[in-house]
């Protein structure tokens, strides 16, 4: 089955500026009034079900601590309050996570699509023998938990001297197989007349990657940048084991002080915490979605 | 300079089937090939690849032989010397009744999560799919739960499930009906953490999907318009072919992540109630090794953990395989 | 048996990494982070910060580097004592250790029975610690084989919190129950007159309700254990499990997940919590409640929370400011001040006739209680506490009977048997 895909009109998509076609304008959207109304009693459903804990999350963050957990439950915060929120910015370094979680991340995310284009280009396009092989190798590595790896990379990372750098954070993390996967199986969707031809322009691997088949490629590229961030903006265990204060921890270790397992946790600054967490990334995807929801399956939806 | 050899293997190996492909399959176009090419293909695989396997190995292979010494061994997480004692831990956990239950747990967990997210994710691509006003709205707010901790939803749902400040008691005390007891009946237990895994899993799943639906081929739907097919056939012939591939993908990578699921688990139950009511697997590895202090027969668990899902992505592969051909 | 020594190990796997392109370094897995001999200049400890008390410990330890001149260095090692715990163990495996971390009452005999933290007589000795200062319960705490472990740093109790509104609808004394048996014949009228809420909450199985279950069982004359010998079975034990399950059935006792925030949204009469969460209530409670002691005869309760241990592996040299700086937290007036700021208990004789503690407990009666219970109450269990997962286990038990509605006979036999087979296997050999 060869979907016909935006990739299968390649003058207008190696060019360098990915101009994906407004959704709307896709021809299988026709629905009839019936169909319609069920549309719509369904979003309203999804919003329900989806927005709940979201909503949850959001109102306890504005609430003053006894009207967190009352009998019956308050939907509105009476009064609203922002005092959660001074108290993240106040109590906490909070700069200095945040600052951390951007280093962090973004480190991560260019080494991680770095090494997982060129790691697909090579199980995609090049020869070589066992290469069925490296591929179960990387897809199995996302079959051993972090709860096996830390102890152990602990004394690795220790030995080399790198805890409670950036180094010692980030270089365990980042190998790449999840993206690894994607990609590759993006790039065998392309086309495959114009792969044949840049190799017959006896285009080099490299030019063909640049030119050829990156250009192709944005919009997987863009989802699989996402997920990554998403990834590693919530990583908890290992940053937390090799971070020792506020010149290394990301934002999930530094606000992990807000919580009080001995006692009773005022879960007021935790949510607003949570909430100024998960801002930037929502801030980022709403800025990629476009380009996400159009690359994400590409590789993966068509054979 | 000659095309076939890509071509050739791209044309064999499919899109989402990974390692067990015949390696190799091309080997009587091998011949075609300029030797020259060959070697400049290998020089370069190696120079692309090696960063990466260079980490994968010191960074999750290596500690996961580790791991698998160490399940021989009855090493305490706390000393610094263990004993080898054999498949002692092995036979421990293939005769335990807990690990019965351990394994009923993280089957119907995964197995619902697998389902439940990708059956939901489906349902919502479609409806999202169509022209609706106010879509891309809901598009990212079906996405939002996915960028969220787990252990911040953990929390959240306490105030759905709870029995005292939940939004289901709240809801079927209004119409007179008492709510189960989610947090003590370890059934319910884990329903609730697998439902809400699944809302936490939703926005990946329907992304993929959505992204398939978009990418569909728009000739093959107005055949079927012109032949007046049902809804529910046009989709059975027209639309669910064409998503097998992603269908594929996601069974993949939904059932290796919600094999994993930790920090929904420990913040909302604990793999209680009764004890381990919602222990999964990578929870007892967790449990024994931190907890227990048993790290050598948290090694086992783990062992045992990464080998069946091994199999059983080697036997999705081969399935995936068949379904393509066919 | 073939012993393995995990760091060797390690290391060897750090020369096969080594092949592949990243040197691998040579030293040991505990490494010194200055050189032996000369002054430390340096401390670290790991803290999961209890009761929110970063900002406090903090000022605590700026005040120690004015004093001594050695800066601390204060790391968040988790948000809870499992995490720190875990982090503890990662860095055994061979990473730099920690000159101070906390333990909690159900981590550090683990680390001690591994030789991971250092016995801290000889050093209390060279450096001058006032030992008998110390409420004598709480540091004998962490005592074992004639070696002390740790010293107490924050912590708790279990209390009695009482909603007085719902007590006078009931017509009873301003005061907790001085008996199980009195807390049985209480129950009816709380129930009768506050319909629709539970006499008492108690945490369940996952969040300690074997802690509190523990002073319970002992004013039965049952125990969990004596020293290591399970008594789960006695028949003064079995009894304590019987009249729990009762209590339950009867709905004079609820069991659940988030019991505190029952008790402070006004859905039980009563509670059993830890005095750790005293603050919390206090900020959420929108009714006045009372602290009174659990139930008798005494002893009554357990006590549990934190200690501060030493890592073994460090130098001698960091081992004795490391005790300084233990001293210096839980000197009176610290620890006067650690407890003001966070709700546990005071951990010096003297602390409860300091001025400023004096004056506290004037403005807050409901910390009074914790401090008097002191007296009442008894260490605990083996089963609990030195048993790897022995918390876990019990409290499961306990789920079982009550939630579970199992035959109580049948799972303290289990847990009888299950404790004693832990022992035979984690514990003896080590011995």
């Amino acid at each position: 089955m060869t979907a016909l895909a935006p990739q299968d009109r390649p003058e207008s998509r190696t060019s360098d500026s990915p101009s994906p076609a407004p959704p709307s304008a896709a021809p299988h959207e026709r629905s009839s009034p019936l169909s319609r109304v069920g549309g719509y009693l369904g979003l309203l459903l999804v919003i329900l079900v989806v927005a709940l804990p979201l909503y949850w999350i959001l109102i306890s963050s504005l609430k003053e601590r006894p009207d967190i957990y009352t009998v019956p439950v308050t939907w509105v915060p009476d009064p609203f309050t922002a005092a959660n929120y001074s108290r993240v910015g106040t109590g906490v370094a909070f700069t200095d996570y945040l600052r951390n979680s951007i280093i962090i991340t973004t480190v991560l995310t260019v080494v991680e699509v770095t090494l997982g284009v060129l790691s697909a280009f090579a199980l995609a396009f090049l020869r070589f023998p066992g290469r069925s092989l490296v591929l179960l190798f990387v897809i199995a590595s996302l079959m051993v938990p972090n709860q096996v790896t830390v102890i152990s990379n602990y004394a690795l990372v220790a030995q080399l001297g790198w805890r409670n750098t950036f180094a010692g954070i980030i270089v365990p993390l980042a190998g790449v197989a999840f993206g690894t996967f994607l990609l590759r199986n993006h790039f065998l969707s392309l086309p495959k007349e114009i792969i044949e031809a840049a190799e017959m322009d006896a285009a080099g691997p490299l030019k063909m990657l640049w030119r050829v088949v990156l250009p192709m490629s944005w919009p997987t590229l863009i989802a699989f940048v996402l997920i990554t961030i998403v990834t590693e903006w919530n990583q908890y265990l290992w940053p937390l084991l090799m971070a020792d204060d506020s010149s290394t921890a990301p934002l999930p270790v530094g606000l992990a002080q807000l919580q009080d397992t001995a006692g009773l946790t005022n879960w007021g600054p935790v949510m607003a915490g949570t909430v100024l967490t998960m801002l930037p990334i929502l801030v980022i995807f709403l800025l990629l979605q476009r380009h996400m929801i159009k690359g994400l399956t590409a590789g993966a939806v068509k054979g | 300079m000659s095309a076939q050899p890509i071509a050739a293997t791209r044309g064999t190996s499919s899109a989402s089937a990974p390692p067990a492909g015949t390696p190799a399959r091309p080997a009587a176009k091998a011949g075609a090939n300029p030797p020259g090419h060959r070697r400049r293909d290998i020089l370069l695989a190696a120079a692309f690849l090696l960063p990466n396997l260079v980490l994968l190995v010191a960074f999750t292979y290596r500690p996961l032989v580790d791991n698998i010494r160490l399940s021989f061994t009855d090493w305490n997480i706390s000393a610094p010397m263990a004993s080898f004692i054999g498949v002692d831990n092995y036979v421990e956990w293939f005769t335990s009744d807990d690990s019965q239950l351990v394994l009923w747990n993280t089957v119907v967990f995964t197995g619902a999560a697998v389902l439940g997210s990708m059956v939901i994710g489906l349902a919502l691509a479609l409806l999202l799919d169509q022209k609706l006003f106010g879509r891309n709205a809901v598009r990212s707010l079906v996405f939002a739960p996915f960028v969220l901790a787990g252990a911040a939803v953990g929390v959240a749902f306490q105030f759905v499930f709870d029995p005292t400040f939940g939004l289901v008691q709240d809801l079927l005390g209004r119409v007179g009906v008492e709510a189960p007891a989610f947090y003590q009946d370890p059934e319910w237990a884990l329903f609730m953490v697998t439902v809400t895994y699944i809302w936490k899993n939703l926005g990946y799943t329907f992304v993929i999907y959505l992204a398939a639906l978009q990418g569909r081929r728009a000739e093959l739907d107005e055949a079927a318009e012109i032949d007046a097919a049902s809804t529910w056939t046009k989709f059975r012939r027209v639309t669910w072919p064409q998503l097998r591939p992603a269908t594929f993908f996601l069974l993949i990578t939904v059932l290796l992540n919600s094999f994993q699921v930790f920090d929904v688990i420990d913040t909302m139950t604990r793999g209680g109630p009764l004890g381990n009511g919602t222990t999964t697997m990578v929870y007892q590895v967790y449990q024994e090794t931190f907890v227990n202090q048993r790290a050598g027969f948290g090694a086992t668990v783990a062992t045992i953990m990464f080998l069946a899902l091994l199999v059983i992505t080697l036997v999705q592969v081969r399935v995936m395989e068949r379904g393509r051909e066919a | 048996m073939n012993p393995l020594d995990r760091r060797r190990f390690l290391q060897l796997s750090g020369l096969t990494l080594g092949a592949v392109g990243l040197s691998a370094c040579a030293g040991t897995g505990s490494t010194e982070q200055s050189g032996d001999g000369g002054p430390v200049e340096t401390l670290t400890m790991w803290s999961n910060h209890p009761g929110e008390s970063k900002p406090v410990e903090s000022q605590l330890l700026d005040a120690f580097t004015e004093e001594t001149g050695i800066a601390v260095n204060l790391v968040t090692a988790g948000a809870s004592y499992e995490e720190a715990a875990q982090r503890f163990n990662a860095a055994l495996s061979g990473g730099e250790l920690p000159d101070v971390v906390i333990a909690s009452d159900v981590t550090w005999f683990n680390f001690a029975l591994n030789d991971a933290i250092t016995p801290m007589d000889d050093l209390w000795q060279a450096v001058g610690v006032d030992t008998a200062g110390y409420v004598d319960s709480l540091r004998e705490d962490y005592e074992f084989e004639g070696a002390h472990y740790a010293l107490p740093y924050a912590r708790s109790t279990p209390l009695y919190y009482y909603n007085k509104p719902m007590w006078a609808a009931a017509g009873l004394p301003d005061r907790g129950p001085e008996t199980w048996a009195e807390f049985a014949e209480w129950a009816p009228r709380l129930a009768a007159a506050n319909p629709a809420v539970a006499p008492m909450v108690v945490p369940d199985g996952s969040n300690y309700l074997d802690w509190y279950f523990q002073g319970m069982i002992w004013t039965f004359g049952g125990a969990y254990s004596d020293e290591w010998e399970p008594t789960f079975t006695s028949p003064e034990s079995l009894e304590a499990g019987r009249f729990l399950q009762d209590m339950y059935r009867q709905n004079f006792i609820a069991i659940s997940n988030d019991a505190n925030n029952q008790f402070g949204a006004a859905q039980a009469a009563s509670l059993l919590q830890s005095t750790g969460s005293l603050g919390g209530l206090k900020e959420t409670a929108q009714f006045e409640f009372g602290t009174a002691f659990l139930p008798g005869p005494p002893p009554g309760t357990p006590t549990g929370g934190a200690g501060l241990t030493i890592p073994a592996n460090i130098s001698d040299e960091r081992k004795e400011a490391a005790m300084q700086l233990i001293a210096f937290l839980t000197n009176t007036d610290n620890t006067v001040t650690f407890s003001q700021a966070t709700g546990y208990m005071p951990v010096r004789q003297d602390a409860i006739d300091d001025p400023e503690m004096v004056a506290y407990l004037e403005e807050n009666p409901n910390a009074r209680t914790a401090l008097e219970q002191l007296a009442v109450t008894a260490p605990q269990d083996y089963a609990r506490v030195f048993l790897p997962g022995g918390g876990a286990r019990i409290g499961a038990g306990l789920d079982r009977i009550t939630i579970g509605g199992e035959d109580v006979e049948t799972v303290f036999r289990q847990l009888g048997e299950e404790s004693q087979q832990v022992y035979e296997r984690d514990i003896e050999p080590k011995l």
